[in-house]
């Protein structure tokens, strides 16, 4: 006489054996891989090589082969940006926030959504470096007594970016770490291999998965979790303040924080659906990453795409109730002028699409996520394109109004940031856990003592 | 009277707790009645502060109601019923709101068809602000409140009696589909009653502004009753110290949150320097309004969040009745701050007024006696719903 609430709490389709457990985690890094392994790991990193190229075009001869013109100087290499801090948002959402909120399920998938998250900031970083033009003075974003007697502008928002995200990689990469701390002593432990053995006991720092380990573990993860939440939801904050501080039409609008911070939540979880999907699969992994998991990963995207679609409302709503020409202008040349294409793409890929998952069916289908979560990601690049190249193209000066073209440069960099990012994804699928060990253990059936001796 | 097999006993609150509520109610009516006949102009001003407070609280309630249901929370079920008693004033919103529609030309300088004919950028809005389509606005947002309200209560109420499943699944659909209509009614609600007021301004971010604060006042109020409650003996004793940490963490969440939108709503106007915007905080930067607006960066923010950061003062009822009572406070002094100033630009001078007090006490009269009735007529915890046990036997 209860509603069926087991449903929900199921953390597995097919309750592991804790011996189990470890021996499916650890195979991918402990066997040596397929041929299908290196057939992808080799399209990656041609994706990547093909960035490569275009890079040192860039650097070679300058920002001039991108497709930038004299409004629009920011165009690809902002959105390509942007579009991968929001990737990296996901991650510490589900390890730092998830944990925050005692939501259990997230032990499955935490590991390999901040994985991602560390990746997709290390291409979010290479943005701004090749925009520089001048990539050697890069340093000099760093607030230090140099001999130049040079500092950053510290009151422009593109600075706060800079602390924001170098803050926020180290912070991820530093939870990262101490979350896989007890994972590398059990792959110490197992191992075989000797130089292996060398360097999995040089990271697992002498971990003995005793009491006391165990005591300080769980309170530095909760610090960090602590610390990782306002972080998060900083960095896009900050990013987005790159364009709300400014008063151009279109960009100056006070809801951009908490919008910046839903978009992009939208895309890293979109990007994290896509990840587990192929994961899940090729390692058989299906019974820990369950459709459960990926349902509960597409209610969040049909949460946070309805936030997105909201602000989009508001947006065109308050350009019109301002009374203000030049916002009425930016959003009727959004919708009607000579991108519409784009921000129609955008909103329907992000405000309309995700509206399938109210459909339990087509939020537990596999093949019907897959398409929309590509689609979304497909949406949220766009909407930082129209965002930017937008309101740029139409200066405050009509004479020099004027029209985006991507150059094969710009199209061939941010190919090659998707093979840098799945180049290292594949690479971390066969040197690390992509599940959580320790964490998953942890809720097992009987791993958690209660009372009443296990029964719930 | 157990009716049920979680324990749970129904009493009665002390008498005098309904006849409280109808004394202030009655104060409060009778002292806004005669500022309405001597001042209408301030009176209406006051009038809609106290209005949005309460429709902050009720509405803010239905809002975690329908939170829980869709969540599938079950730690909050025990809590749902006082959210639902404090949500009971929604339907009476309908009838409160007719003095401030009939004064809406004391309130609304775009109201004034000869000042929409001097000020074109009166006219540009004037689709949108004018007195029959606002009127129809409110009207059919407050119906769509409170039939969301009827519903999802009386599903939850029928449970009671027939532990009907089914009523949980129509509760679960009527919130997810509350939910949206609310981040949009909601929104709109801010824009008509006090955007508009300083008809010049306008900020994307305004209806999420009003939404924090919505947030956090329900769930103060919610906490505030169940550790008085809790703390008389007549809440469930299977509900410790862990449901109120839970409790505690949302309000500490949602002060943080509202301390996020009202800063990047600041700073961002602030760093724009546009004078279009910057003149709604210019007006809320003159004389005493400065010490107001400190006092409400301190007071929103800074206050209930250094009180609620560490573990066990989100446990001690002492001071989660303080901080509770603390942040009502402060929605209210932050709705004033909001309307009050908007005065000027409608020819008013703003001078304190007894009349912000009398509605006050009139509105706070009001949910007494509502919570109080409620109390009367139905179970504090709704005993046959299915997540009960789950959220009764919650543990950290």
């Amino acid at each position: 006489m209860s509603l069926d609430y087991s449903e929900d709490m199921v953390q597995f389709t097919r309750e592991p054996q804790l011996v189990e457990l470890d021996d499916l985690i650890a195979k991918p890094v402990e066997t040596n891989p397929s041929k299908k392994y290196f057939l992808a790991l080799t399209f990656t990193a041609s994706l990547l090589l093909i960035g490569i190229i275009c890079t040192g075009i860039t650097f070679y001869f300058g920002i001039g082969t991108w497709g930038n013109n004299q409004t629009i100087g920011w165009a690809f290499g902002i959105t390509n940006f942007v579009f991968w801090v929001g990737i990296a948002h996901a991650g510490t959402l589900i390890s730092a926030i998830l944990f925050l909120l005692r939501q259990k399920w997230r032990n499955a998938i935490s590991r390999f959504a901040e994985a991602m998250t560390i990746f997709a900031v290390m291409c979010a970083g290479l943005f701004p470096i090749l925009h520089m033009g001048r990539p050697w003075l890069g340093g000099y974003l760093m607030p230090y007594p140099n001999s130049m007697n040079l500092w950053p502008n510290f009151i422009s928002p593109l600075v706060w970016d800079v602390f924001a995200v170098s803050t926020y990689f180290i912070v991820s990469l530093l939870f990262w770490y101490l979350g896989l701390i007890p994972d590398f002593a059990t792959l110490r432990d197992r191992s075989k291999d000797k130089i292996k053995k060398i360097v999995y006991s040089f990271f697992s720092l002498g971990w003995r998965h005793s009491n006391r380990h165990w005591r300080h573990y769980e309170k530095a993860y909760m610090i960090f979790a602590g610390l990782a939440t306002p972080l998060v939801l900083s960095v896009h904050t900050v990013v987005s303040f790159d364009f709300a501080a400014t008063i151009v039409p279109g960009w100056h609008s006070t809801i951009f924080p908490p919008y910046f911070v839903a978009g992009a939540v939208f895309s890293g979880f979109a990007m994290v659906v896509i990840a587990l999907l192929v994961v899940r699969k090729v390692f058989d992994m299906e019974n820990i990453i369950t459709l459960n998991h990926l349902e509960k990963m597409n209610k969040i995207i049909l949460l946070t795409g309805s936030m997105v679609g909201y602000a989009y409302l508001m947006e065109a709503f308050i350009s019109w109730y301002s009374g203000v020409h030049t916002e009425q202008y930016s959003a009727i040349n959004r919708a009607f002028g000579d991108y519409a294409w784009a921000y129609w793409t955008m909103v329907s890929c992000n405000a309309f699409i995700p509206q399938f998952f109210w459909f339990r069916k087509i939020r537990r289908s596999i093949p019907a996520m897959f398409i929309i979560v590509i689609l979304v990601l497909v949406g949220m690049w766009f909407e930082r394109f129209v965002i930017i190249v937008s309101s740029l193209s139409r200066d405050f000066l009509p004479s020099s109004w004027t029209y985006f073209t991507p150059s094969l440069i710009d199209l061939g960099i941010l190919i090659g940031s998707f093979g840098l990012f799945f180049t290292l994804v594949l690479v971390f699928t066969r040197t690390l856990p992509v599940i959580a060990m320790s964490e998953i253990k942890g809720i097992v059936k009987g791993a958690q003592p209660t009372h009443n001796g296990g029964a719930n | 009277m157990t009716n049920n097999d979680t324990g749970y006993i129904k009493r009665t609150l002390p008498k005098n707790v309904g006849k409280l509520g109808i004394i202030l109610f009655l104060v409060g009516a009778i002292t806004g009645s005669v500022g309405f006949f001597l001042d209408p102009a301030r009176a209406s001003y006051s009038y809609l502060n106290s209005y949005l407070f309460i429709l902050s609280i009720a509405v803010g309630s239905l809002l975690l109601v329908a939170i829980e249901y869709a969540a599938n929370a079950t730690w909050s079920t025990p809590f749902r019923r006082m959210s639902e008693f404090l949500a009971s004033s929604l339907p009476l919103l309908i009838l409160l709101v007719i003095p401030l529609l009939l004064n809406i030309q004391n309130l609304f300088l775009w109201s004034h068809s000869e000042e929409v004919a001097k000020d074109h950028m009166l006219q540009a809005k004037s689709v949108y602000l004018n007195t029959p389509f606002f009127s129809v606005r409110v009207f059919v947002i407050l119906l769509i409140w409170s039939l969301f309200y009827y519903l999802i209560v009386k599903n939850s109420r029928q449970q009671d009696e027939t532990g009907d499943l089914l009523m949980t699944k129509k509760n679960n659909k009527l919130s997810i589909i509350f939910i949206p209509v609310f981040a949009i009614t909601v929104t709109l609600q801010s824009i008509d009653w006090i955007m508009s007021l300083e008809s010049r301004w306008f900020s994307t971010m305004f209806g999420v502004y009003l939404f924090a604060g919505i947030t956090c006042s329900a769930l103060a109020a919610l906490t505030f009753i169940s550790v008085m409650l809790k703390e008389k003996g007549y809440f469930h004793p299977k509900i410790t110290k862990d449901h109120f940490y839970s409790l505690g963490t949302l309000m500490f969440v949602f002060i943080c949150f509202w301390g996020y939108i009202a800063f990047s709503q600041y700073m961002l106007i602030w760093y724009g320097n546009l004078p279009e915007e910057t003149f709604w905080f210019m007006q809320r930067w003159k004389g005493g309004w400065k010490i107001v607006s400190l006092f409400i960066i301190f007071g929103h923010f800074l206050v209930p969040f250094s009180v609620l950061l560490s573990h066990p003062s989100k446990t001690n009822f002492k001071k989660l009745k303080f901080i509770s009572i603390w942040i009502l406070a402060m929605h209210f002094i932050d709705l004033y701050w909001l309307i009050m100033p908007g005065m000027n630009g409608n020819g008013l001078n703003f001078s304190f007024s007894w009349m912000d007090i009398s509605f006050l006490v009139a509105t706070i009269g009001i949910i007494i006696y509502m919570f109080n009735r409620m109390f009367e007529k139905y179970n504090l915890i709704p005993v046959k719903d299915p997540k009960l046990q789950r959220g009764l036997d919650f543990h950290l």
